[in-house]
């Protein structure tokens, strides 16, 4: 009877011990109780104070000390005596803040989020792998194995994170890791690549071929060229160098045009919403204050936490640099040394085309190239899936790349098979363009390192304390005869596929023009005598038409004009379609809801401010009035692309009777006027339904509630609202959930290098720091931080602390 | 007083085996200290309920005094009970039925 009670006890015991001790899944995942509620291992023990304890650590594989000083920001100051030893320290102290997200994000690019979320994520899972991202990847890395800076670089910055990676107890895991019950695993060069093909997935995968090939067979070339133009010829080109392109340009052998004829039916990848964007620019001395350049830089990308960015300053001989890095990879990628400054913006391009082929047969073996039969290559792909069983999906690589659908994926009744030629697919050494610029003094240096540089293609900005401004559109473009690659090509002939590349030299750059800056802003690259055929999904024309015409005004620019215009609400799209709109409008026959929202209008000045009800107004009436425009683009059976806002402005002011005006679902002929009239009752009805459901005024800041969410899925908890005006097509780009990731500002002064810098976040990944989200208000009220940039470590003492990293002895 | 006696000593033995082991040693600690000890079924459980709810508990609210509760405030968004009261439960549950498990071995 005893033993019975014992026996039972224990046993209740052993279980309550069992249940607690791991994880569960009901619905949504529940983390192993016990160990994650446990103060003296579980999640307790990630809150965080601001001070963090000095400390001094042994780390193997460095050659001699370094010493971190973490500044008052949690702005890790590096100082190392030899490059190695620097990248490690780098990997070391990025680890220990971001290591999470860092796996994370290598994890989401290589297609394995199904292993840490279970098969929710698989189609998404899939589709990575399908795109050839691993692939992609191990290119890199055999590029980067065979540059032994590179591979140095990449070495050292894995065995920093791998030595974190290491030291962790339980208790020191990051919070989703006991969050979501799992570990780390070691760091490698591949997820370096992994990383950098994630950024060029996010900015350079962007294409409407298949969209094309569905309009052109629908509307017809007039329409389409009408409607999708190649060039909006709105605005200045990035580079404008009209008639002194002093080369002689590649030419293909000419090819009677080509034009598909056909419909597709397979659902194309989703696209990045057209608010990924920056802006960069640089202004010369002869405008600016101190007589010195200023640069500047504010890459518009999905506002999340962990923040897209880590700023770091690292000094080694030869290398004294400081500004944002992407944790994952080594080096700094946006930001400014003791002799230039540098900033980015995604240039515009198509790079991916789609091959149709085809297969001798069912097998997908054999397909059709020139007159012969290729073999194809397939892979057969596991995948981990939590909770479940493992999937294995098998994989098509012709020469051209991977087929992204078949009848396993996304496949439909009348297959059709495409292969994927993308430029970032190809081996490049992207890391030496940014170990390089990280070290440069001069233009020329600024030119040699980005010779290193293929994909994503970005506008290289550049400054100088010398006093040079420069800008060069950089990536590695195939040569293309007009229109071609717009459209689905004929992949059984090899004469359309890829030939050349434009010659570094030949890409659009220029230095110190006479207008006395810089800017790029993703819009139409190049004047019209550019000798290379261009286009892309489309192109920026708003932004970069407010930047010029103010940075055309200004003089005696001092940094803080530049700061705020980097926080500039204009909103120049509204200052030429609001009034146009207004016209339309028949102010007799207003509800009491109508002519308030009409009296707001007429009285806005155009700022998309956090204030302002105007803002709200427009932008309701615009998010309704694009919808009713293109219902035929939108509901059609096979996917198209949405034209641009700018061609739809000028269609309903040129055009107000083209047919796609005309809603479909009503019996009526629409012109312009009624869509831009039920367009305007149904934004004031939205706005009207939001008020009475928040019970409050439609502030723009509120109406639009600017969210910054967490990386797994926007957890509430871990994620924020923040009062933020500004919109996409206004040079403060903030949308919903895409804005300035990194708002930079640099001052390129003889007496030393000034420079101020904010993002949407805070320097540690961990939401149970105070440095999770510090700097969110600072940004969200645009305004920028001071960077302590200084030589001198002593400088930096009085920071939150010094960590001290010393050669291990083996 | 035996009651006491094992409160105190599950607080001071299982704060000592947490500094070294996994959260699940305070079992082994409850149950030992109650063998040890030697009350009664009930009155055991209740001594090592409290025991670890206690020792969990102050040390949790010292960590959240201390971060002005900057984390507890997320992940009571993520819990049912407040983090605190399901931290004591937890740890309070096991306690209780690893001491009552020692007193029943001590009384056979």
């Amino acid at each position: 009877m005893k033993l019975t009670r014992i026996s039972i006890s224990l046993l209740v015991t052993i279980a309550l011990i069992y249940v607690l001790n791991r994880g569960w899944n009901f619905g949504s995942p529940i983390p192993p109780l016990g160990k994650f509620l446990d103060p003296f291992g579980g999640f307790w023990q990630n809150a965080e104070t601001k001070s963090r304890p000095d400390e001094i650590l042994n780390l193997a594989g460095l050659r001699e000390e370094v010493i971190i000083h973490y500044d008052s920001l949690l702005i890790p100051h590096v100082f190392a005596k030899n490059d190695d030893d620097l990248h490690l320290a780098q990997g070391y102290v990025t680890a220990a803040n971001r290591l999470w997200q860092m796996e994370f994000q290598t994890h989401a690019a290589a297609g394995r989020i199904s292993e840490l979320i279970g098969d929710a994520a698989l189609d998404f899972d899939r589709r990575q792998r399908r795109l050839g991202m691993v692939y992609a990847a191990e290119n890199a890395v055999k590029a980067m194995e065979a540059n032994p800076i590179a591979a140095n670089m990449v070495n050292s910055y894995t065995q920093g994170i791998n030595q974190y990676i290491q030291s962790l107890t339980y208790k020191d895991l990051p919070l989703e890791y006991k969050l979501l019950d799992y570990w780390p695993e070691n760091w490698s060069p591949l997820k370096c690549g992994l990383l950098l093909k994630n950024m060029a997935l996010t900015l350079n995968s962007g294409d409407k071929d298949l969209e094309m090939t569905n309009a052109l067979k629908l509307f017809g070339k007039p329409i389409l060229d009408l409607v999708w133009p190649d060039n909006e010829n709105v605005g200045d080109p990035i580079v404008d160098n009209a008639g002194n392109w002093n080369f002689k340009p590649i030419t293909l052998d000419s090819l009677p045009l080509a034009l598909p004829d056909e419909l597709v039916a397979v659902k194309p990848l989703e696209k990045s919403p057209p608010d990924v964007g920056s802006n960069n620019w640089a202004v010369s001395g002869t405008k600016t204050q101190t007589g010195s350049p200023i640069l500047c830089n504010d890459p518009h990308l999905s506002l999340s936490l962990p923040s897209i960015w880590y700023v770091i300053h690292l000094q080694a001989p030869g290398v004294n640099v400081m500004g944002a890095s992407l944790p994952g990879a080594p080096t700094v990628i946006s930001g400014f040394n003791d002799s230039i400054a540098w900033g980015v913006t995604n240039a515009q391009r198509d790079l991916v085309d789609w091959y149709k082929i085809e297969f001798k047969d069912k097998s997908k073996r054999e397909y059709k190239s020139d007159n012969t039969w290729k073999p194809a290559r397939q892979v057969v792909e596991k995948f981990t899936i939590k909770g479940g069983n493992d999937f294995y999906d098998t994989i098509t690589f012709t020469h051209h790349g991977p087929v992204l659908f078949d009848e396993a994926y996304h496949g439909d009744s009348e297959m059709k098979y495409f292969s994927m030629r993308w430029i970032a697919h190809d081996p490049s050494e992207e890391i030496i363009t940014f170990y390089k610029l990280n070290r440069a003094k001069n233009h020329d240096q600024y030119m040699d390192a980005l010779n290193h540089y293929a994909s994503p293609a970005q506008n290289f900005a550049f400054a100088s304390v010398r006093g040079d401004i420069a800008m060069r559109i950089q990536g590695r473009y195939p040569v293309r005869r007009k229109e071609e690659g717009k459209y689905i090509l004929d992949g059984t002939l090899t004469r359309t596929e890829w030939q050349a590349f434009i010659p570094n030299e030949q890409n659009a750059m220029y230095k110190n023009p006479a207008r006395g800056f810089v800017s790029s802003a993703n819009q139409y690259p190049v004047d019209s005598t550019y000798p290379y055929y261009i286009n892309a999904t489309s192109y920026e024309a708003y932004r970069n038409r407010r930047i010029n015409k103010l940075l055309n005004e200004m003089t005696e620019i001092t940094p803080r004009d530049m700061m705020e215009l980097q926080f500039d609400n204009y909103n120049l799209k509204a200052e030429e379609s609001l009034p146009v709109f207004m016209r339309y409008l028949d102010t007799t026959a207003f509800t009491p809801a109508q002519a308030n929202a009409y009296k707001i209008l007429s009285a806005w000045d155009y700022e998309n401010t956090a204030d302002s009800q105007g803002a709200s107004y427009y932008e309701a009436w615009w998010d309704a009035l694009f919808p009713l425009i293109w219902d035929e683009i939108m509901n059609s059976k096979v996917e198209l692309d949405n034209p641009t806002t700018y061609t739809t402005i000028r269609l309903i002011k040129e055009k107000p009777d083209l047919l796609f005006f005309d809603r479909v679902e009503t019996p009526e002929k629409e012109t312009a006027r009624e869509v831009i009239q039920q367009a305007f009752a149904m934004g004031v009805e939205t706005i009207e339904k939001w008020k009475t459901e928040k019970k409050k005024d439609p502030r723009w800041a509120d109406y639009k509630d600017t969210f910054i969410g967490h990386l797994l899925r926007g957890l509430p908890a871990f994620s924020y609202h923040v009062q933020h005006g500004g919109n996409h097509d206004i040079v403060n780009a903030s949308s919903r959930t895409h804005g300035p990731s990194w708002r930079m500002v640099v001052s390129l002064e003889k007496t030393g290098v000034r420079a101020w810098g904010v993002y949407p976040g805070g320097q540690s990944g961990n939401p149970g720091s105070p440095f999770y989200n510090n700097m969110l208000l600072t940004w969200a009220n645009g305004n920028h931080y001071s960077f302590q940039f200084n030589t001198n470590p002593n400088q930096y003492k009085s920071g939150i602390a010094t960590l001290t990293l010393k050669p291990k002895a083996l | 007083m035996k009651f006491l006696v094992q409160l105190a000593a599950t607080v001071v033995v299982c704060l000592g085996l947490q500094l070294f082991l996994p959260w699940w040693s305070i079992a082994v600690g409850a149950a030992g200290v109650a063998f040890v000890v030697g009350n009664k079924g009930l009155k055991s459980f209740v001594a090592g309920f409290l025991a670890i709810a206690l020792l969990w508990g102050v040390f949790a609210l010292s960590i959240d005094l201390q971060t002005k509760a900057i984390l507890t405030d997320k992940i009571n968004q993520l819990l049912p009970l407040h983090a605190l009261v399901l931290t004591m439960l937890v740890g309070g549950l096991v306690g209780g039925f690893a001491a009552l498990t020692g007193a029943l071995i001590k009384s056979s």
